[in-house]
């Protein structure tokens, strides 16, 4: 058998579905692996572009999730090379803590909050044990499969922080889940950064929004210093001395009970302790986890029994039937939304196509809200050239194809 | 520094000296002995060492490096995969997983500095699609733990931190990338027994100091039930593996200065199609 042979062998054993999200270094799949019969999520990492080979936000990733096996970890099952592309087979998840967490839907109780929270620091202390760094921690990151069990994912920033003096990019993580003395500029950090952006996350599920939502670094302290009143040496000694620290007006420590008014006073002593200024004295994940907020009533919440926002509707959905029958374009889903822009069924149903944040670094592959109405199609037939998701049927009639072309010529004229 | 070795993949994935010593069996039919095998993958170690002075990176990476192609060759024949592209793909490899990326380009342009020779000229092109195919090799695991990270604590630890014992043990741990020791054995067993042979070397009496070492590590550095019965085994033999990895290293030294280049020759040209 020839080296093309076995690839395909190997790419057909996951039958493709539809496109979960993009970003700048591949597309994410969803498929379903004929060899289990359970459903995946592919990443396909382009190569070549850059003549670099192996994508090295991709390369950090495999690595290191080849090392960090645990429930609360998500799973890398599997990687291989097609077609000159790398695909890495994840764990297939439903959703994530973001959308949990925005969903006005759900109610979160405390005991819910609880176990969110504890499997987001089981999953985190599983890493720091292994002396890894998360260094994007953020609800979005933070994937719930179909169990309820919520797992770490994106490890693109991570890193192995053994060797002690190595120096990092403090340029890590969603601004506001950044530690002060990232802001700070520290390029000498240790697990404590994980930490903080873990606290950002418990205060989040508390209130319902983001905790400290700033919009430049310079605000993002002031947002911090606002709330949590303005460090001293006293409570920070090394702060004077960090590459970019910058006086801020003296400001006063709100009460913990203000700031997360429906919090208990375990889960405000947990909070305050994980927004330590000094980076030193700030608690551990080991340490959270050992917390007696863990241990008192309510218990944290069966994972299984969590509230998570409503499952996305499957292909067997009334809805597609109607939507087979009208035309369906074979053009760039820009214009695909352009043309069918009054059909109800697209609406909704359009390709969650993420925000690429700051880093740009971002793909998702959590269930967006896509139906699933597409026939699996064979992982190694190669839908690139629509530059979209697999269309199963195409069924263009004449009638439909004078009236798109009348439609695309309107677009030729007019050009953007 | 041991916590994490004995649940990593590179602990999981340490070999017996047998199944190391495995001539693939495309490259026994061109007739390649085992001699050879070991002749060419000690060989290649050069190269990557010359290129990386080149790239500028550090020796952590030409040792991960080394340590791919061993693996690799315990997997794959130098047939399929030849030494000439395989090293220089490890070293690329291995500078993006040790963080310190270097680019395809800047190594293509080095490799064609250094050799005139036609059976160097490898394109971008090549390297990348070799670098696929190692990443494939190796089941992508990347992670390797190195020696080097407990030498000074050893030797500090010991006593012996002054500027001329540790560079003579650095010289020694960088000398065992030109063995399989690193497929085999414990990276922290290794630094213990190029400390050993260094003491040796320059007559320093350590006894002692090892046999204290022995306690002190049973007493601190049990980890995980699972791995605590890997490591109280390596525990119980522990003075005798040290040894015997010394042991090998001067065996080493000692061969070492019977192979001649016209060997390595022979042993090359035995690979070509």
């Amino acid at each position: 058998m020839s080296e093309n042979d076995v690839e395909k062998k190997v790419a057909d054993r996951y039958l493709k579905r539809e496109i979960l999200g993009e970003g700048t270094y591949g597309v994410v799949y969803k498929a379903i692996d004929t060899k289990t019969g359970h459903t995946v999520a592919i990443k396909k990492i382009r190569l070549g572009r850059q003549k670099e080979g192996v994508n090295f936000t991709a390369l950090r990733e495999i690595k290191l999730l080849k090392e960090l096996k645990d429930p609360n970890i998500i799973e890398l099952i599997h990687a291989f090379p097609h077609k000159g592309n790398l695909h890495l087979v994840f764990e297939f998840m439903e959703t994530d803590l973001e959308a949990v967490i925005r969903d006005p839907n759900i109610f979160l109780s405390p005991g819910d909050i609880k176990s969110y929270f504890q499997m987001t620091l089981k999953g985190l202390a599983v890493c720091h044990n292994k002396w890894v760094l998360h260094r994007d921690m953020k609800p979005n990151n933070l994937l719930i499969g179909s169990n309820g069990q919520l797992k770490l994912a994106d490890f693109g920033l991570a890193r192995i922080f053994g060797s002690p003096g190595r120096k990092f990019t403090h340029q890590v993580f969603a601004r506001w889940y950044r530690a002060p003395e990232l802001l700070f500029g520290a390029k000498q950090y240790g697990a404590s950064v994980d930490v903080w952006a873990a606290g950002c996350i418990f205060a989040e599920l508390l209130n319902r929004r983001p905790f400290l939502q700033g919009d430049s670094d310079i605000d993002q302290l002031g947002k911090i210093f606002q709330k949590l009143g303005t460090p001293t040496p006293l409570l920070w000694h090394d702060l004077e001395w960090l590459p970019d620290f910058v006086e801020y007006s003296s400001q006063i420590t709100q009460p913990w009970r203000k700031l997360c008014p429906t919090a208990s006073d375990d889960a405000l002593d947990l909070l305050s302790k994980m927004f330590t200024y000094d980076p030193r004295t700030r608690i551990s994940v080991q340490q959270a986890l050992e917390h007696r907020y863990f241990t008192s009533i309510p218990l944290p919440t069966d994972p299984a029994k969590l509230p998570r926002p409503a499952p996305k509707r499957e292909s067997h959905n009334p809805r597609t039937s109607d939507l087979n029958n009208g035309p369906v374009v074979l053009s760039p889903k820009r214009k695909a939304r352009r043309v069918m822009s009054d059909r109800e069924g697209f609406d909704g149903n359009s390709f969650q196509v993420d925000k690429v944040d700051e880093r740009g670094g971002e793909i998702r592959w959590a269930a967006g809200d896509n139906s699933g109405r597409n026939e699996p199609v064979l992982m190694s037939v190669d839908f690139s050239v629509f530059g979209s998701k697999p269309v199963s049927r195409p069924t263009i009639n004449s009638a439909d194809r004078s009236h798109l072309k009348r439609k695309l010529d309107f677009e030729f004229q007019h050009p953007e | 520094m041991a916590a994490n070795f004995w649940n990593s993949s590179h602990c999981k994935q340490l070999f017996d000296q047998e199944e190391v010593d495995v001539v693939h069996p495309l490259d026994k039919d061109k007739g390649i002995t085992l001699e050879d095998f070991k002749l060419i993958k000690m060989h290649m170690a050069i190269p990557i060492c010359k290129l990386a002075q080149q790239v500028k990176v550090r020796q952590r990476v030409v040792a991960t490096a080394v340590t791919y192609m061993r693996r690799l060759y315990t997997r794959k024949s130098m047939s399929e995969y030849d030494p000439r592209l395989v090293a220089p793909t490890c070293l690329y490899l291995a500078s993006k997983a040790e963080e310190s990326t270097v680019q395809a380009r800047l190594i293509v342009y080095c490799i064609k500095k250094m050799y005139s020779d036609d059976k160097y000229r490898y394109e971008i092109k090549d390297i990348l699609e070799m670098e696929m195919k190692i990443l494939e090799a190796l089941n992508y695991y990347l992670v390797v733990f190195h020696p080097y990270r407990s030498l000074p604590q050893f030797l500090q630890d010991a006593g012996m931190n002054d500027i001329s014992m540790t560079q003579l043990t650095w010289g020694l741990v960088n000398d065992t990338y030109k063995m399989d020791l690193i497929l085999i054995h414990p990276p922290h067993l290794i630094a213990l027994a190029c400390i050993y042979t260094a003491s040796v070397y320059r007559e320093k009496d350590k006894t002692a100091w090892f046999e204290e070492l022995r306690v002190d590590m049973n007493v601190h550095d049990v980890p995980s039930v699972e791995a605590s019965f890997v490591y109280l085994t390596a525990l119980s033999f522990w003075q005798d593996l040290v040894k015997n990895i010394a042991m090998e290293i001067l065996d080493f030294y000692e061969s070492h200065r019977l192979i001649t280049d016209e060997r390595i020759n022979t042993a090359f040209n035995k690979l070509k199609p």
